[in-house]
């Protein structure tokens, strides 16, 4: 009997105990979680702090769901170190796991800002469940918000402070929100949709310290041209480290995450990972890429148990991932690699209306989608079929996108 | 014909805006949707066009969220 253990119980890690168990039917399979409840539906937690949604409908999983499959779980648990020679994994207080296949699904936490009272009462980073739980109550009873981080995380503090009534500053670094792969055209779009639900925009800023009252609270933000912003409530979302400490000594390949190839493989023997936390070769991109999106992870993690159960290269990882954005009375949606790519095409159709195109070797390696969402199947299509369409960009920024309007397919 | 139509109805769906959401509510988030059905849902709440299941994998009685909080309903 195969003994599979994974780490980390999140979408990934979920996806793949669930696949193990339909490919191995009498398999052992132990997930481990350092959190205190099985899956939840990490897109919907911004949604609980925005005050919008109740708890229940974001719980995915109980442990009866675990329990029905003949899958361990094992909540609260923290995993100190993998010994990959003698196959084990080790625990702070449930003892030796032993295992003959490993997933490591642990994904990330959010990074702390490195700079003075970072730490204070009132400043929220943003990744759990249990996360959205404080942000929501404190989030209720502020007045005065600061936001760092101009991202795509960093924008779901703007919706809770918008949603909450908090008056709020956005400190960003640079010259506009999402720089990496929004012009200044798509970037004001989302700008005049953070001032519409009461949050400014502030550019060339960002943090350098936090000031406190006597109890440790939060009471403003200092940036670094010596501005100050008054603050009872801090939102701070600068990144993901990812989780994999416990990895030291274990051999296993990293590079700002976990390199694995397109069959979730590391390069050690029996050690697969998945979610948001893996460097993966991805094939449509023809180099390693990084998604942290909830589609990628769950395919991740079902690809990885297809071939940890199959031992062999049963599968490979081909997926054309969604981001959205959903906070504002216009939709976003980015896809695939925005921000990479060696050539761009965009075009604005109006005030609420962008769209950008990345491509790389003339094909379509990703883009943003403001406003006008009706195209995203087609270019999801053109970036599956990998089409050589960059010289037909005009077509492809047409305000309605007719595919038979490009140049047929040349053999290759 | 009438039970043609009617059968052609019963597979149709709606997107109705909420308020609120019950606790006992399913719920997902655009980003779980495949592209097909996600797209069905950007015309249905742009354009007022109607769904058919055929074309999606929504359940009449599940809240999608989007811009706003739309629940699936049989037309």
């Amino acid at each position: 009997m195969t003994q599979y253990v994974i780490i980390g119980d999140g979408i990934s890690g979920s996806s793949a105990a669930e696949t193990l168990r339909e490919e191995d039917p009498d398999a052992k399979i132990t997930v481990i979680t350092d959190e205190g409840e099985p899956l939840y539906n990490r897109i919907l937690i911004k949604e609980h702090a925005k005050g919008k949604l109740p708890e229940a409908p974001i719980s995915i999983h109980d442990e009866d769901w675990y329990a029905e499959r003949d899958i361990e779980l094992s909540l609260n648990t923290y995993v100190t170190s993998v010994d990959t020679d003698a196959k084990v994994v080790n625990t702070h207080e449930s003892g030796e796991i032993p295992y003959d296949k490993l997933l490591v699904a642990t994904g990330g936490t959010p990074t702390q800002l490195p700079v003075e009272n970072s730490d204070a009462d009132g400043v929220h980073h943003f990744w759990t469940f249990e996360d959205a739980r404080g942000i929501r109550e404190h989030a209720e009873n502020a007045d005065k918000g600061v936001i760092v981080g101009a991202g795509l995380l960093g924008i779901d503090f703007a919706a809770v402070c918008g949603a909450q009534g908090i008056e709020a500053d956005y400190l960003m670094r640079g010259d506009r929100w999402w720089r990496y792969a929004l012009s200044a055209d798509g970037a004001e779009i989302m700008h005049e949709g953070m001032r519409e639900v009461g949050v400014e925009p502030v550019f060339d800023s960002g943090v350098d310290h936090f000031e406190t009252d006597d109890d440790g609270h939060v009471t403003a933000a200092v940036d670094p041209n010596g501005d100050r912003y008054e603050c009872d409530f801090v939102g701070a979302a600068i990144g993901l480290t990812f989780n994999t400490e416990f990895l030291r000594g274990a051999g296993i390949e990293q590079d700002n995450g976990i390199v694995v190839d397109e069959y979730m493989r590391t390069n050690v023997d029996d050690v697969y990972a998945a979610g948001d936390l893996t460097q993966f070769y991805d094939v449509l991109l023809g180099e390693r890429g990084q998604n942290g999106s909830w589609g990628s992870a769950k395919e991740q993690g079902r690809v990885a148990a297809v071939n940890m159960a199959a031992d062999e290269e049963a599968e490979g990882f081909q997926w054309v991932s969604s981001y959205s954005i959903t906070h504002f009375d216009f939709p976003f949606l980015s896809f695939g690699h925005p921000t990479l790519g060696d050539e761009h095409a965009e075009r604005k159709y109006s005030d609420t209306e962008w769209r950008r195109i990345a491509f790389k070797d003339g094909k379509i390696v990703g883009g943003v989608l403001i406003g006008d969402l009706s195209p995203q199947s087609k270019f999801k299509q053109l970036m599956r079929e990998q089409r050589v369409v960059a010289d037909q960009a005009d077509v492809l920024l047409e305000q309605s996108v007719d595919l038979d309007e490009l140049a047929p397919p040349q053999e290759q | 014909m009438t039970m043609a139509a009617s059968t052609l109805r019963r597979r149709s769906l709606r997107l109705e805006r909420v308020d609120s959401v019950a606790t006992d509510a399913t719920v997902r988030h655009i980003d779980q949707l495949d592209s097909e059905t996600l797209g069905a849902v950007y015309r249905a709440v742009s354009g007022g066009r109607p769904v058919t299941t055929a074309e999606t994998d929504l359940e009449p009685g599940e809240v999608i969220v989007f811009t706003d909080y739309y629940r699936v309903e049989r037309v």
